[in-house]
């Protein structure tokens, strides 16, 4: 995760985002530290159904959502919104958790949200996030039940053992080098400024 | 084999982000901390309500009752942490912590050891004192280690 400069600027000020959380000053919190980055509409939802209601029929730029709301149905809201084929389908959406079971990690994982802030919430680590989401240059991908931003930040090739599923996978293993490696004298040669005559 | 659909969705949000106009980095940040001293007494108003609440539950340790015991040590968690309370952030996490473990072993005892930690950190007394806060901290640790073996 880079670092943000503290000169950029950033203009969030026509930017439409919805928070849902359960907890009306949880709402409070996270409504104003994005008032403090300029956002000037926010909608704030304590229960899913009122959150689906807007989002059925009005356009969303955001999404940051707690998944405990309603005993934890925010996981399958977030991955029944990626299936919804409606214009918030594939809107930014933050899963902003607190404390979370073991069991939920996963569930987190698959809902096809493009990240996850943990709570307490910080303004630097939320705007980070927030500017990372928005210029995020992962390809969304359906596999399966997935429906969200592809899981893998590092494309590192396919599992050990395995031939890939992607077009693109190499089939076969690279295998060792097949040449020492070069030694400290040898690179410093490649770099070692050199006078030319012209 | 799966077959995966790759593809790239407009996101409007990285469109806007970078109109022209709008505030440095740094003085978002800032902003965000000022506004959030708007709602802090109110919130921390309501998180000494929220302890008062885990506290009339605690002596029932029925599953639902847990429940929404964890569900307002989770809030605390959060808001006091966000409000520059780390120390009560953290009983409260650990309160999280021990009503998500082995349900057999929560007690009204153990709840109510987290409820004083909390009360004495929402003393005036507290909030002038690290010391006086990592030493309620501390003690917690040892008394919630010495609970959960003795009961």
């Amino acid at each position: 995760m880079s670092k943000i400069e503290p000169d950029a600027r950033i203009n969030l000020s026509k930017a439409i985002v919805i928070i849902i959380d359960a907890s009306q000053h949880s709402l409070d919190v996270t409504a104003q530290i994005l008032k403090g980055f300029g956002v000037a509409t926010m909608h704030r939802f304590s229960t899913l159904d009122e959150a689906n209601k807007y989002l059925r029929q009005r356009q969303a730029d955001m999404i940051l959502i707690d998944p405990s709301v309603d005993h934890g149905a925010g996981y399958d809201f977030v991955n029944e919104l990626r299936h919804s084929g409606t214009q918030n389908a594939f809107v930014p959406v933050i899963l902003v958790s607190g404390h979370v079971h073991p069991s939920d990690v996963a569930r987190a994982r698959n809902t096809g949200s493009n990240f996850v802030v943990t709570k307490p919430l910080a303004p630097t680590v939320l705007l980070q996030r927030v500017m990372w989401v928005a210029k995020d240059k992962r390809p969304f991908v359906e596999a399966g039940a997935y429906i969200g931003p592809d899981r893998r930040f590092k494309f590192e090739g396919p599992p050990i053992g395995s031939d890939g599923r992607r077009r693109d996978d190499l089939k076969t293993p690279l295998g060792d080098a097949n040449e020492a490696n070069l030694s400290i004298d040898e690179l410093d040669a490649l770099i070692k400024p050199q006078r030319v005559a012209l | 084999m799966t077959v995966v659909r790759s593809f790239y969705p407009e996101v409007h949000l990285k469109t806007l982000l970078n109109e022209p106009g709008g505030i440095k980095v740094a003085d978002a940040i800032d902003r965000a901390y000022d506004s959030l001293e708007e709602v802090r007494d109110q919130c921390l108003a309501a998180i000494d309500d929220k302890i008062a609440a885990i506290a009339a539950f605690a002596p029932d340790a029925s599953p639902l009752v847990r429940r929404d015991c964890y569900q307002l040590s989770n809030e605390i968690f959060a808001e006091a942490g966000a409000l520059g309370a780390p120390e009560l952030s953290a009983v409260a996490f650990n309160l999280c912590e021990v009503l998500s473990a082995d349900q057999t072993r929560v007690s009204a005892k153990i709840i109510g050891v987290h409820v004083d930690a909390m009360r004495v950190l929402r003393l005036p007394g507290a909030a002038a004192s690290p010391g006086l806060r990592r030493a309620v901290l501390d003690e917690l640790r040892r008394l919630g280690a010495w609970i959960g073996g003795d009961a």
